[in-house]
């Protein structure tokens, strides 16, 4: 029979399938597969792969008899002349019922302790983290050392992180794949999760994701987490600690970037020179604390692949070649430009905006938007100049002079004109 | 009427299945009122007195219990000139001899005094919601606001609904008069007149007695 | 009504008889008929279908590499919201109602369902509730909350615009039409059955499908009631979901997943009664372990109830909880595996024959399996929390939804076609379609899985590059335009064989129930006679012993008033009804309010349309569902 030979060549294909996911399962690198489930970095990452080996083994075995068992009735009956008519049997039912049932045991019980040993209260001298979920991108703060920061967070290895989740407007949910597990984050709840991220791993960045559909740019609420040794976490700190490092006094190197510059080959050429990993100063105030160093922060030019947004500058946005921007000028744009209404720069006493992310230490980061973009001259100035065509939906109004506002559809009321934007870009990149 | 497997009429198991699906409906609803309540984040409350702490106004316990026990009985009394009325309608056949016997076997009246006890269960919610309001309690004020007046709103349409089948059958009984044929109708009606009656008594317990 | 024996007139009848059935326009507007609604659903779900299966293409195109901005994220939201909706509640929903309503009576022996008109009325307010619902993407004002609507984000202060309000209405609307269909064949199945048909001689797919209008019965009116709310919320300013009044987000996940999974029941349970036929059929030999596969339905329904919170085990139930939520959902394996294993031994030892109904039958097996396998793996909450989100589970529903429901209703048709047109499918195009649609499938929603795995978040209109999932998106899309493929072969073969098709006489396949036992089409009044049943599988008990054959009613095809059959009025009032109730829904929306972007009932609109309802309804009920019988 035609239709039987095809089911029979189906066979090799459906354990194929199998196979494939198996090896995958275990062969997953992480510069191949950057945010894999199958390479967890944490304790509580292990737990649940262990059991998800369970999980795969069993499935597996079950696919594959299951599969076995359809394939070979209708290859074996495929040319029977005579049905014989049975219309059951007590003792395969009971059988077929045992079967699922004792798979199911094998299944729950770790399942059921790997329950409670996962959502079993953190240590008490865990890290304590609070994210707080915004539309579209992530605010965390360290309550021990009073530290703020946007759609990054830094976490020191070996040392247990207890975060507790809570959501500024609608739900989200916060993931990190090679960490383990996701929880929401909802408004008039508090959530929890704890991990121990391994000390092997140290220096190195991952991938996370808002994994619960917020609204227009859900795709776009994206951070990554540096997991740094203690000495660096706590030279991290110093730094996040102490209030904005600008100095007022040279311009900074003026963005020039081509009106329609190809997607970004190496976005990271125009970043702003790598931090070396500096020991902690810490105590400057804003204006006044020229030259002084910021604490560690994870070097840009180590940022590996997966981890620098690869997303094209947007080609309807245009911006002057040539200008140098002055953040002495550019922080009075800030000012005046209304940004502070929605920013905060500690040690700049009119930015206590707390719509938007904290600025504070803007320089130090790698990504834009939300983890969208990256944090260079090129894309800066064109975020600045019309945010809401480069992230849909965005409460960041568009700035730019004669730009339109795709929420408002209409031109923007406030206007910016290049020269000024370039001002605040050099402005903002002063902020380590 | 047609062949049936179980003998009984079609109508008989549909107003059932809808009772069981009404069933649900209403625990959703009353579900949702006991979820949210004491969630309120701003009064009035159901019993309690609240004090704006904005204004210093004092808002007392919303709930008033002896007027809504007066409406209570009243539908249940709507219940048992309900039982009359479709008692009347199955012995039309039976003649009646004295006054007694004619006054238990009209229909007309029963079904007059159903849908009258249902409609002054109706005066007394309009009173009861128009007084709230009057307190401060709105549908948008707060959480108890909200699940109070959609839950027993959604009984009010229930009675609503139930007293212009029951007036249709009033009409129906004055231009032609119901006989046995129309039986069935009646006791559907009857069923979810019941059912509208019970669901009250649920509420009545959840809402307004258990503090 | 009286039962008579007469004699088996299997003759090689060729036509379905002089007499056609009514034609024109206006018989459909105004039909009662099971069979013509049977038809009407069919049509406008695989309408639907198509529908759905071009937006799930166009979700697709967008997502086949990185970056790609074909589409807006604002309409990839409205997409991937309006592809759950339309599958869920424009097609699969009412792929499975067509097949209620032409085969359920045929199945029992009955004239027609309980509520003819009621019936009708069903077909209406679905068909206007689709419309309604479907119309707002041609103008890029969809629903962009997602199928799931959950809220916050759905309440007015996130979602200002008029596209929630689409969906909201469109969901009662519907939902009125999923109620009075669930009434009217609770009432067929348990009232109507010919005599002889008792509850443990039904055919299997009557079963499974007795069990999903108690599913429906009591699942909507809890999704009603949270849409109530939201409605309220949004037009009225209530709180149910407002959290600075206190409201809390979890009461709308709770409703919409107590509806939500029994919903999947819903969607995946005709299905099963459908292969419960097919399998037989193909296989010449009765269903294994009948009794077995009755009870397993019936316990999935029931479980169905007690697991809806495994949906959202990310929100931090706490440990008790999730594992109640988790053993239960376990327990479910347990029936559903039942079946699986009762289809095989049903296989086994059969004289088969690989139709291409049989196919998808197996390949119903096939991959339902793997969504039943991934659907355990999620089932572990601490696997769940890195799965659920993902496109794991788009893959996991797919192999539900695709793999199980639609590869079943494609059976379904390829099966009933015949019954349903007189004539018989094209089945080498039939195989095409099986193979491309088999192999497409599984190059679409395999890769799902890696993607998901490898740390793909669901419900994202676009990912970044280097982050693994560049390959598995592609062979996804890939595989999404051999579907499309596939489909337009179906649709070729479904169209060309209505006209070309050839005749297939009254029980081409030699299939045991009783819908078989009439002529093909069946006339109006379907049985001439009520048979009286005495086995499961009345056509081969006839056949294997003289003594307990069924009643046959192979008539010549003649009109009901040659027959002396008493048939329902046709009749508009259903249809009128059925307008008035979403012209007065629409009313709420029907005019935008320029300063927030978002609607404003306009109170004329919905007076009119209630007036309209109102006075349709009582000429229906004051009206006679057909004349008045006289005495033989």
């Amino acid at each position: 029979m035609k239709g039987s030979s095809r089911l029979r060549r189906l066979l090799p294909y459906l354990a194929f399938t199998a196979l494939a996911l198996t090896l995958v399962a275990c062969t997953g690198e992480t510069t191949q597969y950057p945010n894999s489930t199958f390479e967890p970095k944490t304790e509580l990452g292990r737990a649940i792969d262990d059991l998800w080996d369970i999980l795969l083994l069993l499935g597996t075995i079950v696919f594959v008899l299951v599969e076995l068992a359809l394939a070979f009735v209708v290859w074996k009956y495929r040319n029977n002349k005579e049905a014989k008519h049975t219309h059951g049997n007590t003792k395969l039912e009971i059988l077929w019922t045992m079967i699922p049932a004792v798979i199911l045991v094998f299944i729950a019980v770790p399942t059921v302790r790997t329950i409670f040993e996962t959502q079993a209260p953190a240590p008490g001298d865990a890290l304590k983290v609070d994210v707080i979920g915004h539309q579209w991108w992530w605010e965390f703060r360290y309550p021990e050392y009073g530290v703020t920061t946007a759609n990054e967070l830094y976490l020191p290895v070996g040392r247990t992180v207890s975060f507790s989740l809570t959501t500024k407007d609608v739900i989200h949910s916060f993931w990190i794949p090679q960490m383990g597990a996701k929880r929401d984050l909802i408004a008039n709840r508090t959530n929890y999760i704890w991990f121990t991220p391994d000390t092997a791993i140290a220096p190195s960045v991952w991938n996370g994701f808002c994994t619960e559909y917020c609204g227009t740019s859900h795709a776009f609420m994206r951070f990554r987490v540096f997991t740094v040794t203690p000495e660096q976490f706590e030279s991290w700190v110093a730094g996040q600690k102490a209030t904005a490092a600008f100095n007022a006094g040279p311009a900074a190197p003026a963005p020039s970037a081509p009106d329609s510059q190809p997607p970004a080959a190496s976005p990271l050429d125009t970043n702003p020179p790598a931090q070396p990993i500096g020991p902690p100063t810490g105590t400057g105030t804003a204006q006044l604390a020229g030259g002084v160093a910021p604490g560690y922060f994870f070097p840009h030019e180590s940022m590996p692949e997966y981890a620098v947004p690869q997303r094209p500058l947007p080609a309807n946005i245009s911006f002057t070649r040539g200008l140098t921007g002055d953040p002495a000028r550019g922080q009075t744009a800030f000012m005046l430009g209304g940004c502070i209404g929605c920013h905060t720069v500690r040690g700049n006493p009119m930015a206590a905006g707390t719509i938007g992310p904290d600025l504070t230490h803007f320089a130090t980061r790698h990504t834009l938007a939300g983890g969208t973009y990256p944090n260079t001259t090129d894309y800066l100035a064109r975020w600045i100049k019309n945010a809401r065509v480069m992230k849909p939906g965005s409460i960041m109004p568009t700035l730019g002079k004669g730009e339109y506002d795709p929420v408002l559809k209409r031109t923007a009321p406030v206007s910016l004109d290049d020269q000024q934007i370039a001002d605040i870009v050099a402005y903002l990149q002063q902020l380590r | 009427m047609h062949y049936t497997a179980t003998g009984l009429d079609n109508r008989k198991i549909a107003i059932w299945a809808f009772i069981g699906s009404e069933c649900m409906l209403f625990m959703s609803l009353i579900s949702t009122y006991l979820i949210y309540k004491g969630k309120s984040v701003v009064g009035p409350f159901p019993h309690e007195a609240w004090t704006d702490p904005m204004t210093g106004r004092v808002f007392h316990g919303i709930l008033d219990i002896p007027v809504t026990s007066a409406s209570t009985f009243v539908l249940l009394m709507s219940s048992l000139f309900m039982v009359l009325a479709l008692a009347a309608v199955q012995n039309k056949h039976v003649p009646k001899h004295t006054t007694g016997d004619r006054i238990l076997g009209s229909s007309r009246l029963w079904l007059f005094m159903t849908a009258l006890a249902g409609t002054t269960f109706l005066g007394f919610q309009a009173f009861e919601f128009t007084s709230f309001v009057h307190e401060g309690l709105t549908i948008r004020r707060n959480l108890f606001g909200s699940t109070f007046f959609t839950l027993t709103g959604f009984h009010g349409a229930h009675v609503t609904a139930g007293v212009l089948w029951l007036l249709t059958l009033l009409a129906i009984d004055f231009k032609r008069g119901l006989t046995a044929a129309d039986e069935m109708v009646v006791d559907m009606c009857a069923l979810y007149w019941h059912f509208v009656d019970v669901v009250w008594i649920a509420i009545f317990t959840l809402i307004y007695l258990i503090r | 009504m009286t039962t008579a024996a007469i004699t088996p007139h299997v003759t090689d009848y060729k036509t379905a008889g002089a007499y056609t059935g009514q034609k024109g326009i206006w018989s459909w507007l105004t039909t009662v008929d099971h069979k013509r609604i049977g038809k009407l659903y069919l049509f406008t779900a695989l309408f639907f279908f198509m529908v759905g299966g071009l937006e799930a293409v166009v979700i697709r195109a967008q997502l086949g590499g990185p970056n790609r901005s074909l589409v807006s994220a604002e309409f990839y939201n409205q997409l991937f919201t309006m592809h759950g909706t339309t599958m869920v509640f424009l097609a699969i929903m009412p792929l499975s109602a067509a097949f209620f309503n032409f085969l359920i009576p045929l199945q029992i022996g009955a004239r027609d369902v309980a509520f003819p008109r009621l019936n009708a009325f069903s077909y209406w307010v679905y068909l206007f509730g689709g419309i309604f619902i479907t119309v707002p993407i041609f103008f890029a004002l969809a629903p962009n909350g997602g199928w799931f609507g959950y809220t916050p984000l759905t309440t007015k202060a996130y979602s200002p615009g008029i596209n929630i309000d689409f969906w909201v209405i469109g969901l009662l609307i519907l939902g009125v039409s999923s109620l009075a269909a669930a009434f009217n064949f609770l009432t067929t199945i348990i009232n109507l059955r010919a005599p002889g048909m008792t509850l443990m001689r039904m055919p299997m797919f009557t079963w499974m499908s007795f069990v999903v209008q108690f599913l429906l019965v009591l699942a909507f009116p809890v999704i009603t009631i949270a849409l109530v709310f939201l409605l309220f919320d949004r037009f009225f300013g209530t709180n149910f979901y407002t959290v600075t009044a206190g409201g809390d987000p979890l009461l709308w996940q709770h409703l919409f997943w107590i509806f939500g999974h029994p919903e999947v029941y819903i969607l995946v349970l005709p299905a099963f009664g459908l292969v419960s036929e097919l399998l037989p059929t193909y296989s010449q030999k009765p269903l294994f372990g009948y009794a077995v596969v009755v009870y397993s339905g019936i316990l999935i329904g029931f479980l169905g109830f007690g697991v809806w919170a495994h949906h959202m085990f990310a929100v931090g139930m706490g440990p008790v909880a999730d594992t109640v939520f988790s053993l239960t959902t376990m327990l479910i394996a347990i029936p559903t595996g039942v079946k699986i294993f009762n289809w095989i031994a049903t296989v086994a030892q059969g004289k088969l024959k690989f139709t291409t109904a049989m196919l998808f039958a197996l390949g119903l097996i096939s991959l339902f399996t793997i969504g039943g396998i991934s659907g355990i793996m999620h089932s572990s909450p601490p696997a769940n929390l890195q799965q659920t989100d993902t496109y794991f589970i788009v893959a996991h529903f797919h192999y539900v939804l695709f793999g199980g429901s639609i590869m079943g209703i494609f059976g379904g048709i390829y099966h009933y076609f015949p019954k349903m047109f007189g004539r018989l499918m094209h089945e080498g195009l039939g195989k095409i379609h099986f193979w491309l649609t088999f192999i497409a499938m599984n190059l679409t929603f395999f890769p799902m899985h890696y993607a998901g795995l490898l740390g793909m978040p669901r419900r994202i209109y676009t990912y970044d590059a280097n982050q693994g999932w560049d390959l598995f998106n592609a062979i996804s899309t890939g595989g999404a335009y051999l579907l499309g493929v596939a489909i337009i072969v179906f649709i070729w073969n479904f169209l060309s064989s209505m006209k070309r098709g050839a005749i297939a006489g009254p029980n081409p396949w030699n299939a045991p129930t009783l819908e078989w036992s009439i002529p093909s089409p069946p006339p109006e009044y379907n049985f001439a006679q009520t048979p009286e049943v005495h086995s499961r599988y009345p056509m081969w008990d006839q056949r294997a012993s003289d003594v307990d054959h069924p009643k046959v009613n192979l008539t010549e095809g003649k009109s009901p008033e040659q027959m002396g059959i008493i048939m329902p009025y046709n009749t508009i009032k259903p249809l009128v009804v059925a307008l008035g109730l979403v012209v007065m829904f629409s009313g709420l929306i029907a005019s935008r309010d320029p300063a927030t972007g978002g609607s404003k009932p306009v109170l004329w609109v919905m007076f009119a349309g209630a007036a309209v309802m109102i006075g349709a309804l009582y000429s229906w009920l004051l009206s006679p569902l057909e004349p008045e019988h006289h005495a033989h």
